[in-house]
């Protein structure tokens, strides 16, 4: 085992149930490399909804919170509501996050709680047997689209930061590096992070989608199909080309939801001691 | 040069995946006969001499099974 892993992980609930080349794994060692470096372990408090994407929060030794699916964000936000002082982290995955939590992203990223939610986005509903997701692209098929997907997918990072969030980034299983760096700039980040991993699922993304189950085989179409931007002209032009732009598209300083609602507590205090009005 | 001393696949929890083997860039991986616990078949170092310890293998581990220990004192040792 990895020196990162014998000092992580919960040695009772290994080897982990991920197929064999999934990259929930991967983002699982950038994660604890990210902790690692930054030494945030004690304070780490984790949430996961239900997903193969959900497990990682799991596998950590700190606290986990593992909820019903689609309300992980809810969770954390009682959590950190309740905790201010807590690094509280998300796990879910696209279709927990987009679909059935997608009303929850959309409000706490408009509040800007402090908390970091991560979107490992496989393109489907995996766990489940490779239903269609929101995220899934127009054209494939999948098991519940047999004739090609007619819907157009919802892209994670333009909702959040059209949302609100203050910190948004994409990379994938494919850059570990950068994905480590995201990982640490969210964690420090005062406010709504949100990074989505793109990553590998060869059982049922590689089998429907892309036409092969082998490990390398849907590692190389990540290096192949995701592109690293640095602006937004070059992010349209990956997309016009239908290809994934990474990058670390936002990260700006607004006022942070617990924070001011812990101002308006001592602004209503102080204004009751002085026996007047609000 | 940095080199290798060992390579440490952990027979536990390796699925075979040979992704190691994959993102390597000086061929040290081969796929071996030897079956992990789980009852994959798992990679082997077999050129270790190849190694240059960029860590690739090791971050790219789905089942963070795999650990390079680098050479100490190459140096005093030549």
């Amino acid at each position: 085992m990895n020196p990162l892993g014998e000092k992580y992980l919960r040695k009772d609930f290994l080897p982990f149930l991920f197929c064999p080349g999934c990259g929930d794994g991967m983002i699982v060692q950038s994660f604890l490399q990210a902790v690692e470096d930054l030494g945030c372990r004690e304070n780490l408090a984790m949430t996961a909804g239900i997903g193969c994407s959900a497990w990682i929060a799991v596998y950590i030794h700190a606290d986990v919170l593992k909820v019903l699916h689609g309300r992980a964000i809810p969770a954390a936000i009682g959590l950190k509501a309740t905790q201010p002082s807590r690094t509280v982290v998300t796990f879910t995955g696209d279709g927990d996050c987009l679909a059935i939590g997608g009303n929850h992203l959309l409000h706490a990223a408009r509040r800007n709680i402090d908390m970091t939610v991560v979107v490992v986005n496989n393109q489907l509903y995996a766990m489940t047997g490779g239903q269609v997701a929101p995220s899934t692209k127009v054209g494939s098929k999948t098991q519940t689209t047999p004739y090609g997907n007619v819907e157009k997918p919802l892209d994670g990072c333009k909702v959040a930061a059209a949302a609100g969030a203050t910190l948004v980034s994409r990379w994938s299983t494919a850059h570990p590096r950068q994905l480590i760096r995201a990982f640490k700039n969210a964690l420090t980040h005062k406010g709504f992070a949100f990074v989505e991993v793109m990553s590998q699922c060869p059982v049922q993304t590689g089998r429907y989608l892309l036409g092969s189950g082998s490990p390398q085989f849907n590692f190389q179409w990540l290096k192949d199909n995701c592109v690293a931007v640095k602006d937004t002209s070059q992010r349209d032009e990956v997309e016009a080309q239908g290809k994934i732009p990474l990058g670390d598209f936002l990260q700006v300083e607004k006022p942070e939801f617990m924070e001011e609602v812990r101002r308006m507590n001592e602004r209503v205090k102080e204004a009751k001691a002085k026996g007047g009005e609000r | 040069m940095k080199g290798a001393e060992r390579i440490e696949i952990d027979r536990r929890y390796c699925k075979g995946c040979m992704l190691c083997q994959y993102v390597c860039q000086f061929d040290v991986y081969e796929q071996g006969q030897e079956r992990s616990a789980l009852d994959y078949l798992m990679p082997r170092p077999a050129r270790i001499e190849n190694c240059r310890v960029c860590g690739l293998c090791e971050s790219h581990c789905p089942d963070m099974c795999l650990t390079v220990v680098a050479q100490m004192n190459r140096k005093e040792k030549r």
